[in-house]
């Protein structure tokens, strides 16, 4: 049997790289290879400036300043250095932060380290949407709150949570938000502004740039200690060199985004509806997230009585998660999943659909069609 | 000198040794800064700096920007953030905080309209002008620079292919003169935009000295300076000559009936009267009242001098109006408790300087609110 060409449907995870971004990186590879800390050549001030422009684009994108950005190699080193930083630069004000059941393991895990060092950390549920309740995360603030970390759009199901009206609760309470902005920039409007974040995290190579770039928001005023040490840059909030050709193609990609996101999303808003009205009378199959406020680009669907695995599997031709991408290696259930409710059998029987800029219309029908099989194949054989 | 002076004359000395040179310009400030918009500074490429953007703190990294503009040959703009004073790489401990853009400009002496030949045509102008610099905020898109000069009515130098955008600039160059202070310009044409800095040049005043003694001579001085224009008018000529004053001046020895004959009068133009002769200055006195368009003749010498002068007019039959009499500052100066020559100087130009620039000249400690009053730095968006 011959090998179908493989539909890459998991942009969550990652997305590949523009070509014009790459057209922008090349350069900064071989002849602007200089180290943008040298201060004494032409080789350093054409890495530099290659640096400032993207940090003009990337705040332009989000709506801030340009040096409130900080780069970093990645999202999560960017939730690490903010969640750390801050609550150790803060902890004479506090030791307490909230954060979300849902919440990616980079958060999770950093706040299990934060917990190691004496902060008390609360999670909050979410709803079988994956909504959480504004009001448990007013009755969850105390004295001791100092922040509140809640993700802006989930990467697993999608779900949004409503960061002008969380930064309404945190601002009266004089406490910070940060949000993991990773699956939302570039993707859905994000204005560090109108959402009223005080840090925010998000990451290059989910937006269509090169991978080992990402982006840390910290407003202006707010103290982070820094976690790496060795060098001025990033104003020593992020030692090290900064890694310039991934930082201007980060630049370019935002600059894309910023032009095309609106109807980029649009259109991948209507193939997510055609493949949810073509799955929709498959028995047992329910929708995850909240679907009047979610990314525009994904689904996410759960099958009772299906082996999750067996189907990604069953599926040969459609490159899809399981969860999310960072757990899938193994089999337990998502967490996230698990938060909305579902059983282990049900989460581990779900699978995320998540679209992007490549996708064709002519790709989103033969997915259809391969899903369609594979659930009917496995439901068959179950019997 | 003024700082365009110093700046042209760095130039041409860098010129002559075949050094090359960017000029930097402040093009906008957002908040507050040392210097506005029309700070100017010359790099060349040993790294000698004349004039200045800042009040230091920017300097060090500017050379660097300018020297790399110079290595790219090509204009560039540079942000400056000092809003947040913990900033490293500024390191401002000023108290600024505003965001400050500076356009480098490489000069190119095979162009004949290079930024620093408009400056000098400028500054040999005896007109308001208004100083164009095109530039753009996003950094990826070229950076026109300093390119177009308009007096009241029309554009006097440099073209630019849009006709559409110079239209434009030329309504809001009149706008300029109109309002006497510098306009900021966002223009949109086909999506893109295009900023421009619109700089009211007002040439600099010119200050005519009545007597040319031993108080004018420290006086030529000091005035030259400050960038003033100065002349110098005697009617004697061991006095009034060019080995006693400085090269700039315009000497002119003359009847008091005849010295406005060799004078060029503007707005800008104010009288000192110390001849140290009665007669002298009651007779240029004489002459000057009725001009309006002078708005300062200062007359040395106590009260009853002055009083003395109203009286012998009166009985010629000459009564100074209100409007004539509120030109005349008698006794010249400010209340500095000056008594040497020089501290006279002071106080003299301090009192013109403060009646020409409509200041209130009381202590900046006793003003309220900020030191300059604050003008619209914002950007008026059109689309064309």
């Amino acid at each position: 049997m011959a090998e179908k060409k493989k539909i890459y449907l998991d942009y969550n995870a990652t997305t590949p790289t523009d070509e014009r971004v790459v057209k922008e990186m090349l350069p900064y590879f071989t002849e602007k290879f200089g180290n943008s800390s040298s201060v004494t050549h032409t080789f350093g001030w054409d890495a530099e400036e290659g640096v400032e422009l993207a940090r003009d684009r990337i705040s332009k994108l989000i709506g801030s300043k340009p040096k409130e950005i900080v780069f970093t190699s990645g999202a999560t080193e960017a939730i690490n250095t903010a969640l750390l930083g801050f609550c150790r630069a803060n902890k004479e004000n506090g030791n307490h932060i909230i954060t979300c059941k849902t919440e990616h393991t980079a958060v999770l895990d950093t706040c299990h380290q934060l917990e190691q060092e004496g902060f008390e950390v609360t999670y909050l549920p979410v709803d079988t949407s994956g909504n959480i309740d504004v009001e448990d995360l007013q009755r969850a603030i105390t004295r001791n709150t100092i922040l509140a970390c809640i993700m802006h759009a989930n990467n697993e199901i999608g779900t949004i949570h409503p960061l002008a009206k969380i930064s309404r609760i945190t601002q009266k309470a004089g406490i910070k938000l940060m949000t993991d902005a990773t699956q939302s920039v570039g993707k859905i409007p994000f204005d560090v502004n109108k959402s009223g974040v005080d840090i925010a995290a998000f990451s290059s190579h989910k937006l269509y740039g090169p991978m080992g770039v990402g982006a840390l928001y910290i407003k202006a005023g707010i103290q982070i200690n820094p976690i790496l040490f060795g060098g001025k840059q990033e104003k020593k909030i992020r030692p090290g060199t900064l890694n310039v050709p991934g930082i201007v193609g980060f630049g370019k990609a935002c600059e894309i985004c910023d032009l095309e996101m609106k109807d980029e999303s649009s259109r991948l808003s209507r193939l997510i509806e055609t493949i949810e009205d073509e799955l929709f009378d498959i028995e047992g199959l329910t929708i995850n997230g909240n679907q009047s406020l979610r990314l525009p680009h994904m689904t996410s669907i759960s099958i009772t009585d299906v082996d999750g695995t067996r189907l990604i599997r069953a599926m040969k031709n459609l490159a899809l998660s399981q969860g999310s991408a960072c757990s899938s290696n193994t089999t337990h259930p998502s967490h996230v999943l698990k938060a909305l409710g579902h059983s282990d059998d049900l989460a581990l029987a779900s699978v995320r659909i998540a679209l992007g800029r490549m996708t064709t219309r002519m790709e989103v029908i033969d997915a259809i069609k391969s899903i369609k099989r594979g659930i009917s194949q496995l439901k068959t054989s179950n019997l | 000198m003024r700082e365009l002076d110093l700046i042209i004359e760095a130039f041409e000395q860098a010129r002559a040794n075949e050094i090359e040179c960017v000029l930097a310009t402040v093009v906008h400030v957002e908040g507050s800064s040392y210097r506005k918009a029309g700070a100017r500074m010359l790099v060349d490429e040993y790294g000698q700096m004349t004039g200045a953007i800042s009040g230091g703190c920017l300097e060090g990294d500017a050379l660097r920007k300018a020297l790399h503009a110079l290595h790219k040959n090509e204009n560039k703009l540079v942000t400056y953030d000092t809003s947040d004073e913990n900033d490293a790489v500024i390191g401002a401990q000023l108290g600024c905080n505003g965001v400050i853009q500076v356009l480098f400009e490489p000069i190119d002496i095979e162009k004949k309209l290079n930024p620093i030949a408009i400056l000098k045509q400028i500054a040999s102008s005896e007109k308001k002008l208004v100083i164009t610099s095109l530039f753009n905020l996003d950094k990826s898109k070229p950076q026109l620079g300093t390119q177009l000069v308009f007096d009241e009515h029309s554009l006097k130098i440099g073209s630019i292919s849009n006709e559409l955008l110079i239209n434009k600039l030329k309504q809001d160059a009149a706008l300029v003169f109109n309002q006497q202070h510098d306009h900021f310009g966002e223009y949109t044409i086909e999506l893109e935009a295009q900023h421009a800095f619109l700089e009211f040049y007002n040439p600099p005043p010119t200050i005519v000295l009545v007597g040319a003694g031993n108080d004018a001579q420290i006086l030529a001085q000091m005035a030259d300076q400050l960038g003033w224009n100065v002349v110098v008018t005697d009617g004697r000529p061991t006095h009034a000559n060019a080995q006693r004053f400085v090269s700039s001046c315009q000497i002119v020895v003359s009847k008091p009936e005849h010295v406005l004959e060799n004078i060029q009068l503007s707005e800008r133009t104010v009288f000192v009267l110390i001849s140290h002769n009665y007669q002298y200055d009651l007779a240029v006195l004489k002459l000057l009242l009725p001009i309006s368009e002078i708005p300062y003749i200062g007359l040395l010498g106590p009260r009853k001098k002055f009083n003395r002068m109203l009286d012998d007019l009166s009985t010629e039959g000459i009564i100074p109006t209100e409007e004539q009499l509120s030109r005349v500052y008698a006794p010249i100066g400010l209340n500095l408790g000056a008594e040497t020559p020089a501290e006279i100087g002071l106080s003299i130009l301090a009192e013109i300087q403060m009646v020409l620039s409509d200041g209130s000249g009381i202590a900046l400690r006793d003003k309220q609110g900020p030191i300059h009053d604050k003008a619209n730095t914002n950007f008026k968006v059109t689309t064309l």
